[in-house]
């Protein structure tokens, strides 16, 4: 079984672990595979603008730097652990109200995705780029957070056929609805700090490779959640 | 005034102590040593590497394989850990898989005597070691091709009993690291070039030492050091007494510090000076005479409104911001220059930390918690007191006080 964590923020976000250390945590720490998946922020609003002035989103501009930065990280990782590294990003659309709010995962993404567009078209697109989407924390977090992303949950009769996976657990949270619903699911621990490394993680059984992983995933079998613990 | 001029007098003997210290490093980085030219001979014995390992240090990988690639005919690496659960045990096993040609033992034996964590992972090492050369290395030290060829030149003086290496803390990518490696490359390479130098007193520093198995022996093993903080101090004072020499090599190795926090810093040498308290005693005192920015600073709170104690905590400063640069170049360690206006700053926290063991004589290392005594003597703190309970309280208090996702 590969170990695996789908869902990583560095510091071209809001993430406070820069890059080269983040692989460098999970490599040592013996993961299989794992998606570099920082926040594209909708700049279409206050909160996504000020997501954007103090540079907690990768933009149009700096997104082939960070391609190339995954890129090259993922060489080393390979050569130094074995560890697969794919570029992803999670589009997070902000807004004031919960309902009205998304996360998304696009693992194994290529070219740009602003998050501006909307819904369907950020699904085509990533369709387009056969990358894989995956709903974060789709249903209500732990009491603590006030962040709900509710509106892919809401909307998902609309919306679940355009949807890979779903995040059945999310670092602390546990979402049984997914269960209940069937839908195909994922765990991870939406990487911001070392700490979070201990935290719900995905159990994969196939071959490590991107292909073989995201068909996995989107087949839904031979995949399994463990709570990793130091 | 007369304080004044006091504290100022201190000051101004402990900036001849940065010169004297500066002079010291000068001569050991000028200094052609073995391995770097001299003329001692070159012989390659089989040497065998105990890697004691608990947690993960930064650049574990890195530091690790760093080991693996030793320009040297014959060595074997032991990596030592008390239980499968560490997170290193994962490291070492992806360093034996890559290097299978190379003559790797993963020593997973948990061990119940002594207190000092790093001497029970020594103990089961030394016990499946080969050969007779007895290399022990701290898993936070990174070496380059040339390591092991340095050192082993110094046995072939059968006078020789402990070669140990002086350290370049590298790779600060934070605060405390940062804090870490000014210190490293300032006060520790200052002091111990300073006593090799003119006092003739070479400092064993445990990140690497060099010995014989027929005196390692002879001194009682890692069993007799097993309650010791400074397991490192008394070993090379016992082999020191067996008649033999200790060595300081002038190869450096790196010791990579790249993302400490503040709290470790502080916790580190909180113990450390609790450590030298214990072992140095009257001789502690010359520590906080030797910190010239610490003792500028005392005129300032004498009579803060004296604009010559302003000017003179400032000129000392800056001195100090030049001699650890200085040294820094001399070292080459790479550090970023505007780091090393910090160094002050460093100094007033190393001086406040001065004062610890005057009120607390526990040690917090690891994860566990000793109360220390003379040479350094550990014995196990069961807290019951205050000491025990406040943590918890403050704890609670701000976990009660957390809003976001904890």
């Amino acid at each position: 079984m590969l170990l695996c964590d789908f869902h990583i923020h560095t510091t071209y976000s809001d993430g406070s672990v820069e890059l080269r250390r983040t692989i460098d945590l999970y490599g040592q720490a013996g993961f299989d595979a794992i998606a570099i998946t920082d926040h594209v922020v909708n700049g279409d609003n206050p909160i996504g603008r000020l997501a954007h002035r103090f540079r907690y989103s990768v933009t149009r501009e700096n997104f082939a730097a960070y391609m190339g930065h995954i890129r090259e990280e993922a060489g080393r990782a390979w050569d130094k652990y074995r560890m697969l590294v794919i570029p992803g990003v999670e589009i997070s659309k902000n807004h004031l109200t919960p309902d009205k709010s998304a996360h998304m995962l696009i693992i194994d993404v290529h070219d740009f995705i602003p998050a501006c567009m909307s819904f369907e078209e950020i699904f085509v697109e990533a369709k387009r780029q056969n990358a894989l989407t995956v709903a974060c924390h789709p249903h209500y977090m732990s009491a603590a957070s006030d962040r709900n992303t509710l509106f892919l949950w809401n909307n998902r009769e609309k919306y679940a056929r355009y949807i890979d996976a779903w995040e059945i657990a999310n670092r602390d949270d546990v979402f049984n609805v997914i269960s209940l619903k069937k839908y195909p699911y994922i765990a991870n621990s939406d990487f911001h700090k070392p700490r979070h490394l201990y935290s719900w993680k995905t159990l994969l059984n196939c071959e490590k490779d991107t292909d073989s992983i995201k068909r996995c995933i989107r087949h839904n079998k031979g995949v399994a959640l463990t709570l990793f613990r130091n | 005034m007369i304080l004044t001029i006091v504290f100022m007098g201190i000051a101004m003997i402990g900036l001849a102590g940065c010169l004297l210290q500066l002079m010291a490093v000068r001569a050991y980085t000028a200094t052609p040593r073995c391995g770097e030219g001299d003329s001692l001979p070159r012989t390659f014995p089989p040497v065998s590497i105990l890697k004691p390992l608990k947690g993960l240090d930064d650049s574990l990988f890195d530091n690790l394989e760093s080991f693996c690639n030793l320009d040297y005919p014959k060595y074997e690496i032991i990596f030592a850990l008390q239980n499968r659960n560490d997170p290193a045990w994962k490291v070492v096993r992806k360093i034996k898989d890559k290097y299978p040609l190379l003559d790797i033992t993963i020593a997973v034996e948990y061990c119940e005597e002594g207190l000092n964590p790093k001497v029970k992972n020594l103990i089961p090492a030394y016990a499946r070691a080969k050969y007779d050369l007895i290399l022990v290395s701290d898993s936070n030290v990174r070496v380059e091709k040339a390591y092991l060829s340095s050192i082993t030149g110094h046995m072939a003086d059968p006078a020789v009993g402990l070669v140990s290496n002086m350290i370049r803390g590298v790779g600060g990518r934070s605060a405390g690291a940062v804090l870490e490696n000014l210190h490293l490359n300032s006060f520790i390479v200052g002091s111990v070039c300073f006593l090799d130098k003119y006092l003739g007193m070479p400092c064993v520093i445990g990140k690497s030492m060099l010995m014989r198995r027929t005196d390692l022996d002879a001194i009682g093993g890692f069993r007799a050091v097993r309650d010791f903080l400074a397991e490192d101090y008394i070993i090379g004072k016992r082999i020191h007494d067996l008649g033999r020499k200790v060595v300081l090599s002038g190869h450096l190795i790196n010791n990579v510090n790249e993302y400490w926090g503040i709290r470790r810093f502080l916790n580190r040498h909180t113990r450390w000076a609790r450590l030298r308290w214990h072992i140095g005693g009257a001789r502690y005192l010359s520590e906080l005479a030797g910190n010239a920015v610490f003792m500028s600073f005392v005129p300032l709170l004498i009579s803060p409104a004296s604009k010559m104690a302003a000017f003179f905590a400032a000129a000392v400063s800056s001195f100090k911001v030049a001699h650890d640069y200085y040294i820094g170049r001399k070292l080459r360690t790479g550090m970023n220059p505007l780091f090393y206006l910090v160094s002050p700053l460093k100094d007033l926290v190393i001086g406040l930390t001065w004062f610890v063991p005057v009120v607390s004589n526990t040690v917090a290392w690891r994860d566990n918690r000793y109360i220390i005594g003379r040479d350094s003597l550990l014995s196990p703190c069961h807290e019951t007191g205050p000491a025990a309970r406040w943590p918890g309280i403050i704890s609670a208090i701000r976990s009660r006080l957390a809003w976001s996702k904890p």
